[in-house]
């Protein structure tokens, strides 16, 4: 059976649709694992054990557990508590709750990475916990968080194809229902691999990017913060 | 300006300091040496609350640090009433501890930017004019990694000094450093001490203790076990080990 791309061209329009379900499920349920991660990482990281443990365990949990199996779970289990859930909240609710997971320990690796001392000279000088922790911590930990920050959210976007099996219209369950009609799967599936590997790669290049920005030592001063820190003014005449 | 009061700190079963009392008075500089384990960083530690006491009383300047005075009971300061007490209490760390995302002179102000919301144009005058004055004046922009061990902790006692503390206190300062980057460390300390600060040193180098302290303390497994005048105690020590501490380090 020879290729025949003209299906693609016919159905791009859905297919596209489509990737923007695909893009809007990976972005929230990102946002909401990132927000809850960061509460999760602090949980792992407190010196109270009943924040600690429950924390521990749900990131083995869900980490030791795969996520076709959070979809089913969410999906099928909600009847079971009384709740109706439609396949979309599902999906967001099993996705959201595994991102939190994964980045959670991305996020606790990065703090934790931190030198002690440097919190210590950092206390030593008077700043209080807060202020280290905003001054010193994060803007260190964030350099060390984004690489595999982002490697984590690439993986996500794969697996969003994960929620075509709870129906879930994004676009891999699209591309299967064009292919099941028009019996083009390869230049169909040819076509919603396009379209990940666009996705992917522009999450690629902004991965890049943050690695720039947050690379201090070999990028220089802003003129603006030299200005601010008077660098450029001549030193005031003092005694050696 | 500095009073210990039988400090007891124990770390599970071992006695890191096992009742120390000592006075430093103001403008005294006081070297602590002994070997290792003898629990001088730890009871520097303590002055500043970086470890808690586990009995004991440590006052800076007639207040007592890291609890709050009065009706018998212990009970603990504040997070902001600790950093307040430890703005007045310079530290300077064995490993230095600069932080990295920082160039020199940020490294320096950030103290006085943070702590004491200092505008950052004033902030850089003054640091400017510290890092200046402990030799660094072009190296404002450098970032730690690119110092050299002996330029690294003139940043950190800069840093520590711009604070205008009303005590510092050194850990083992020159202990990390090259032999020949020791000279310029030692140099500075020499000048701060000059200008009437109240030190703490714990240190290895004889040569500075003797020509810039005023006493020597002699602690052994987390006791004081001698204290005098440099001269005295390195000449004529009183205790045998004392004496046995000191053959291994004066040459």
């Amino acid at each position: 059976m020879a290729l025949d791309f003209s299906v693609v061209w016919k159905y791009l329009p859905i297919l596209l649709q489509a990737a923007v379900m695909t893009v809007v499920l990976t972005a929230i349920s990102q946002t909401i694992g990132t927000v809850c991660a960061f509460f999760l990482a602090l949980a792992r990281m407190s010196r109270r054990p009943w924040l600690r443990w429950p924390a521990g365990v749900y990131v083995w949990i869900v980490r030791g557990t795969p996520l076709l199996l959070h979809l089913f779970f969410v999906y099928y289990a909600a009847p079971a508590v009384g709740i109706t859930l439609d396949a979309f909240p599902a999906a967001i609710i099993a996705m959201s709750a595994s991102s939190a997971a994964y980045n959670a320990e991305i996020i606790r690796a990065g703090l934790e990475a931190v030198h002690r001392g440097q919190v210590e000279a950092a206390l030593s000088v008077g700043m209080t916990y807060a202020q280290v922790v905003r001054r010193i911590v994060v803007p260190q930990a964030i350099r060390i968080i984004v690489p595999s920050y982002m490697g984590n959210a690439i993986s996500h976007t794969k697996n969003s194809s994960l929620a075509s099996v709870i129906t879930v219209q994004e676009l891999m369950l699209t591309a299967q229902m064009i292919y099941s009609s028009t019996y083009r799967a390869v230049e169909i599936l040819t076509a919603a691999g396009a379209i990940y590997l666009v996705l992917t790669t522009c999450l690629t290049w902004l991965q890049f990017y943050l690695e720039q920005v947050t690379t201090y030592e070999a990028r220089g001063l802003s003129a603006r913060r030299r200005r601010r820190l008077l660098l450029d003014a001549p030193l005031p005449g003092l005694a050696a | 300006m500095i009073e210990i009061e039988d400090l007891h700190k124990h770390f599970g079963r071992v006695r890191a300091l096992d009742g120390v009392s000592l006075t430093v008075g103001k403008g005294d500089v006081v070297c602590l040496i002994g070997p290792s384990g003898s629990g001088k960083s730890t009871l520097l530690r303590c002055v500043n609350f970086l470890e808690e006491p586990t009995a004991g009383v440590v006052r800076v300047d007639g207040r007592r640090v890291g609890y709050r005075e009065g009706d018998g009971r212990r009970r603990h300061m504040s997070g902001r009433e600790l950093a307040r007490m430890r703005a007045e209490i310079g530290m300077v760390f064995q490993l230095f501890y600069l932080w990295p995302h920082r160039i020199a002179l940020e490294n320096v102000i950030e103290g006085l930017v943070t702590v004491k919301r200092m505008p950052v144009a004033e902030a850089a005058e003054r640091g400017r004019a510290l890092l200046a004055k402990v030799g660094l004046a072009d190296k404002l922009e450098a970032y730690p990694e690119h110092l050299s061990g002996g330029q690294r902790q003139r940043v950190a006692i800069a840093r520590a000094l711009v604070m205008e503390p009303k005590v510092m206190l050194f850990d083992e300062p020159t202990s990390a450093l090259d032999p020949e980057l020791v000279g310029e460390v030692l140099a500075v300390m020499e000048r701060v001490a000059s200008e009437g600060m109240t030190m703490l040193v714990a240190t290895h180098e004889m040569g500075f203790a003797k020509k810039v302290a005023h006493r020597v303390v002699f602690m052994d497994q987390g006791k004081i076990v001698e204290v005098g005048p440099p001269e005295a105690l390195f000449a004529r020590p009183q205790h045998d080990r004392t004496r046995r501490f000191l053959d291994k380090i004066l040459v």
